[in-house]
């Protein structure tokens, strides 16, 4: 049925949500349909974060009950220059993580598209994923090793001067987001390219009955086409990249100095080892803050609830 | 490499496919040697390098003798070979004979949390894909009042701190009377995950709507539309989203530890994390925390070769037939 | 360090009604009762005491959960706030005081009277170290460490020291006395000459005269504590429960400041290239010839093929006496357990010579109760392994505690970072008098 009807190249979304070609309201159905994912985000999401907003307006060490103190944490935050710092080194780390990453995963997936259609090369790329992220840190952790590492001594036979990718602050968070790429770009690719095979054949055999040259292609068909793919895969990197922690956690903790604090371990420490909770719960709040506007502007621009598929 | 480089390269493809699907039924083309296509494979092969050779050390490290690893740190090849160190994962060596091998003494009932990974991971995959395919479909497919708002504010939950949850969801499971149990680990992400549920969403909204509008003029209602054509089209999706959630699952590890302590129901992950070092400024056991990585990364490795071909092949075609 | 903290889910809370539900009152010592410690390299001696514990006591039964160090604290304070902590556990200098502030820890006093526990059985002040501020015991002492120099006999062997040599090296903050010349001696350059030759290269090291695990924050441990030490200086008004630290000392900078030079001089690794493996690790790969650690780590340095280990005591000092660091391990009860009874009972029992000697006889680590504790050193001998340098602190009286005080986890934040700009050479050692201020602010509060 659908390889009979031809989307045309220029068509312009119409936005699938507000087709009213229904007059009827499914409300009854989409209840029921909702109903369980309902009940798990109440209970383990709405209501943690609620507690968390209020939490975030008092003082509270986890043992004792949590005394209200109105807005002192806000006004402590804006003046905490590790805050600021921490903010700072997370934003470096976001976006080179996500820079690399999305532009190495998108190569990846049109090569798996295009040219190999292997499951062993799919295979191959989403090994990394395998593995969980504290031993991926541990291992590169380990060969990236200044003195004894397999890295730095492959570095030294080609000539070159070692590197201390985890001890130099310039080096540290740069490396860190290596890691990341490295663990989670066959997982990216592979998102990509479902969105890729998404895409109905008839619509590139139109491209080429049109005469449209590869570059042509790419631009007024792959990428309009993978948008809600590519919405998801950056909305999702790019908050999740926020939330980095267990890499910096099990690596440099941190430093040199303050230079890979990243927010998360920055309110992981105060919650936990300085039992500050209120005052991590208020830096949490911050945080939901950025990254919801964050998500706004992502949902916006990239204009994540069309398809072009109308 | 540069992107462009791979862009061309990869360029060439959509526009040849149609022209090939024509020209050679049996989907061999034929095509000179282009510049194009080697410099994508040198790409690739580059990425894949790039992706296997920790790998590679990996198994170089696991089969190596714990003790000899720092002094023959610059040796690509095992340092002292031995399989002490799989031994060790399997449970096969005492505590005296670990310890004196560099391992820790804690006893590891291999078996046993292998199974348990399975449980909890199967439990969290079937229960999590299913609930958040029905809430994606009400997302993407129902009219009704509201969807849009409590779409967002479940997409929402996505920007939630993971400190926010973890100890009231501990205090809740405690409370439910469900610590050590497989149900406890799993319960708080067998319900949905926002990204389950935002990822489905995403592809039943690039899904072609025809046959669903044909059904309904049949009088079929949602739940026959749901079950007998959307999820039927969608294998490809559902199959890639299982297998990212198991994998998450399989690799998840603080809860858990938290909430899995005893051993019937200790996963994998949990039970070999003795190979981490256990002490301040102590080494971890090196060759056996490799080997266990391994070993516990293989039976996910199995599943993706076993389904691999149809999580990813089935997707494009869905559509179509 | 790499003492990591676990996962991102860690911790959290927004507890509600947690404390509410208190201990019970069951009086008989019955049933089940859960321990938990983190060496796993101990735990084959432990599990044996609670075996011998069962069969002397059949209605107790004990079940040890044992996990890593990284993973211990951050799953015990989720246990403590949600009520479900271990009955007994293994408890850290630098950890208890936050639990005695929170109300989490079972006073021992009533037990050790009516059971009669001699405190006089363990080594001079490993029981005083577990006293709180309001006079009352938390813990009963398990074992105690101390810390040694770690050398690599080829290397020390072929730049003509003897152990003899090793064993009475003498150090001061001015020229760093015979332990720099060692130091530098037995740093060697990729072209084979040493550090104290003409000609030393300090850009292209092979071998370090002294190996570097990190900047130590404000403890120093393993790092600096057994020089300081030996100026006179302390870290803290006093000990237990000082309210006011010394960082703003220019005998503490001065020592300071010397360890760093040595980083300048080339003997030591830079600060930026020791964050990876661990420093032991490196030592076992032959990379630097002296390691300054704990006698935990004796497993560890002797483990490593092709690589002879010496062990020496730290250096005299100043006063012309060696000093360490002396830091202990007890067990605490929770005190929300359900069985009081038992759990005291399990406390007396690790802290019993019964258990200890079981402990002692593994030899992994040393007992806090002064016969165990040579029955250790015993056992290590029969192993192969001098444990004198540790256990000769000990004898000769040389140690200092563990310095206790509040705010611990506080003030870790804030010297950490400070000592390690310093340590990397981005700033002077006399900005440590900042952070001492800002370490005494938290006690003015």
């Amino acid at each position: 049925m659908a390889t009979t009807e031809i989307p045309a190249l220029t068509h312009t979304a119409a936005p699938v949500l507000k087709s009213g070609r229904r007059g009827k309201s499914d409300l009854t159905t989409a209840l029921i349909f909702i109903a369980p994912a309902m009940v798990g985000f109440i209970v383990f999401y709405l209501v943690p974060t609620i507690r968390g907003l209020y939490l975030s307006f008092t003082s509270y060490d986890l043992f004792g009950s949590p005394v209200w103190i109105g807005l002192t944490n806000y006004v402590k935050i804006a003046q905490d220059k590790l805050f600021w710092n921490a903010m700072a080194v997370t934003g470096e780390y976001v976006v080179i993580n996500i820079v690399f990453q999305t532009i190495f995963a998108l190569g990846l997936a049109l090569l798996m598209y295009h040219v190999a259609k292997s499951t062993l090369v799919r295979g191959a790329l989403l090994l990394p994923y395998l593995i969980a992220n504290v031993i991926v840190a541990l291992l590169w952790f380990w060969m990236l090793d200044y003195q004894i590492g397999i890295v730095n001594q492959v570095i030294e036979w080609l000539g070159l001067p070692r590197v201390a990718f985890f001890g130099s602050g310039t080096w540290a968070i740069p490396t860190i987001a290596f890691i990341n790429v490295w663990r989670h770009m066959g997982y990216t690719a592979l998102l990509l390219f479902a969105g890729l095979q998404a895409i109905p054949h008839h619509v590139y055999e139109v491209a080429a009955l049109d005469g449209a040259g590869p570059w042509k292609t790419f631009w007024k068909i792959t990428m309009p086409l993978l948008r809600p793919v590519m919405v998801l895969v950056l909305v999702v990197t790019v908050i999740g990249s926020f939330q980095i922690f267990d890499t910096v956690a099990v690596t440099t903790g941190g430093g040199p100095v303050n230079a890979s604090r990243v927010i998360q371990l920055y309110i992981y420490d105060k919650a936990f080892t300085e039992q500050d909770f209120g005052y991590a719960s208020a830096l949490s709040v911050i945080l939901f803050a950025i990254l919801g506007v964050v998500a706004f502007l992502q949902m916006k621009f990239l204009r994540g609830n069309e398809s072009e598929l109308g | 490499m540069t992107t462009t480089q791979r862009r061309e390269a990869v360029l060439a493809g959509p526009a040849n496919r149609g022209t090939r699907r024509r020209a050679s039924p049996t989907g061999h083309p034929r095509r000179p040697v282009s510049w194009g296509r080697v410099s994508a494979w040198a790409v690739l092969i580059l990425a894949i390098l790039v992706t296997v050779v920790p790998f590679l050390w990996m198994i170089r490290t696991a089969l190596s003798s714990n003790h000899s690893l720092a002094a023959n740190s610059a040796s690509l090849l095992p340092a002292d070979f031995s399989w002490g160190a799989f031994k060790r994962v399997f449970g096969m060596q005492s505590p005296e004979e670990a310890i004196a091998q560099g391992g820790s003494g804690a006893a590891i009932n291999f078996w046993l949390y292998l199974r348990n990974s399975f449980v909890v991971s199967t439990m969290i995959t079937v229960a999590q894909v299913f609930f958040s395919a029905l809430a994606a479909y009400a997302f993407a497919r129902l009219q009704w009042r509201g969807r849009d708002k409590v779409f967002t504010l479940f997409l929402a939950t996505l920007l939630v701190p993971p400190i926010f949850t973890a100890l009231p969801n501990f205090l809740l499971i405690k409370n439910l009377g469900l610590l050590n149990t497989f149900l406890g680990i799993a319960l708080p992400t067998m319900l949905m995950t926002p990204f389950a549920i935002f990822f489905l969403r995403q592809f039943f909204l690039g899904m072609s709507r025809e046959m669903e509008e044909a059904a309904k003029l049949d009088g079929a209602n949602h739940l026959r539309i749901f079950f007998q054509i959307v999820t039927p089209n969608a294998v490809g999706p559902i199959a890639t989203l299982s297998l990212l959630t198991f994998i998450a699952a399989w690799n998840d590890y603080f809860w858990p530890l938290l909430v899995g302590q005893d051993e019937k129901v200790r996963v994998l992950t949990v039970g070999l994390s003795v190979f981490k070092s256990q002490s301040p400024q102590g080494a971890p056991d090196w060759s056996g925390l490799m080997a266990a990585t391994l070993v516990a990364a293989l039976p996910i490795l199995l599943l993706f070769l076993a389904f691999g071909k149809k999580v990813v092949n089935s997707i494009g075609f869905s559509g179509i037939k | 360090m790499k003492k990591t903290l676990a996962t991102a889910t860690a911790l959290a809370a927004v507890a509600l009604s947690l404390t509410a539900c208190g201990g019970g009152s069951s009086a008989s010592a019955s049933g089940e009762i859960n321990y938990w410690l983190w060496d796993a390299n101990q735990l084959p001696a432990y599990q044996q005491c609670a075996t011998d514990f069962h069969a002397a006591n059949p209605d107790l039964n004990v079940k040890i959960t044992q996990r890593g160090w990284d993973d211990y604290w951050s799953t015990l304070t989720n246990a403590f706030v949600a009520g479900t902590a271990p009955d007994v556990f293994t408890d850290h200098l630098s950890k208890f005081p936050d639990f005695v502030a929170k109300h989490q820890l079972l006073p021992l006093d009533e037990a050790v009277k009516t059971d009669k526990v001699d405190l006089k059985q363990f080594i001079p002040g490993l029981a005083d170290l577990w006293v709180g501020q309001n006079g009352k015991r938390y813990g009963l002492p398990k074992d105690w460490d101390t810390v040694g120099l770690f050398y690599n006999k080829a290397m020390t062997k072929s730049a003509g020291l003897s152990d003899a040599d090793m064993a009475k090296l003498s150090w001061n903050p001015d020229d760093g006395g015979t332990y720099e010349k060692a130091i530098a001696h037995l740093t060697v350059d990729k072209n084979g000459k040493r550090g104290d030759e003409a000609g030393f290269d300090k850009t292209k090291v092979a071998v370090y005269g002294l190996g570097l695990a990190g900047s130590g924050s404000g403890q120093g441990q393993t790092e600096w504590s057994f020089l300081t030490g030996t100026t006179g200086w302390t870290h803290t008004d006093k000990n237990p429960w000082g309210t006011k630290y010394n960082y703003d000392d220019p005998k503490f900078q001065k020592t300071i400041a010397w360890w760093t030079s040595l980083a300048d001089k080339g003997y030591m690794p830079k600060l930026e290239t020791t964050v990876g493996a661990s420093v032991a690790d490196t030592f076992g790969a032959g990379k630097a010839a002296i390691n300054t650690n704990g006698d935990w780590m004796i497993g560890q340095y002797s483990g490593y093929k092709g690589v002879q280990v010496g062990i020496a005591p730290t250096p005299t000092g100043v006063d012309g006496k060696r000093s360490s660091m002396f830091n202990g391990l007890a067990d605490s009860i929770s005190a929300s357990t359900k069985n009081p009874a038992g759990a005291t009972k399990w406390v007396e029992y690790l802290a019993s010579p019964k258990c200890q000697d079981v402990v002692a006889g593994k030899a992994v680590v040393f007992p806090a109760i002064k016969t165990s504790s040579d029955l250790a050193e015993k056992a290590f001998a029969a192993k192969g392994t001098d444990v004198s340098a540790f256990t000769q602190q000990v004898k000769d009286g040389t140690t200092f505690l563990f310095p206790i005080t509040d705010n611990a986890a506080k003030i870790d934040a804030i010297m950490k970072p400070a000592m390690d700009s310093v340590l990397a050479g981005k700033s002077p050692a006399s900005s440590l008098t900042d952070a001492n201020k800002q370490v005494n602010d938290l006690f003015a509060k």
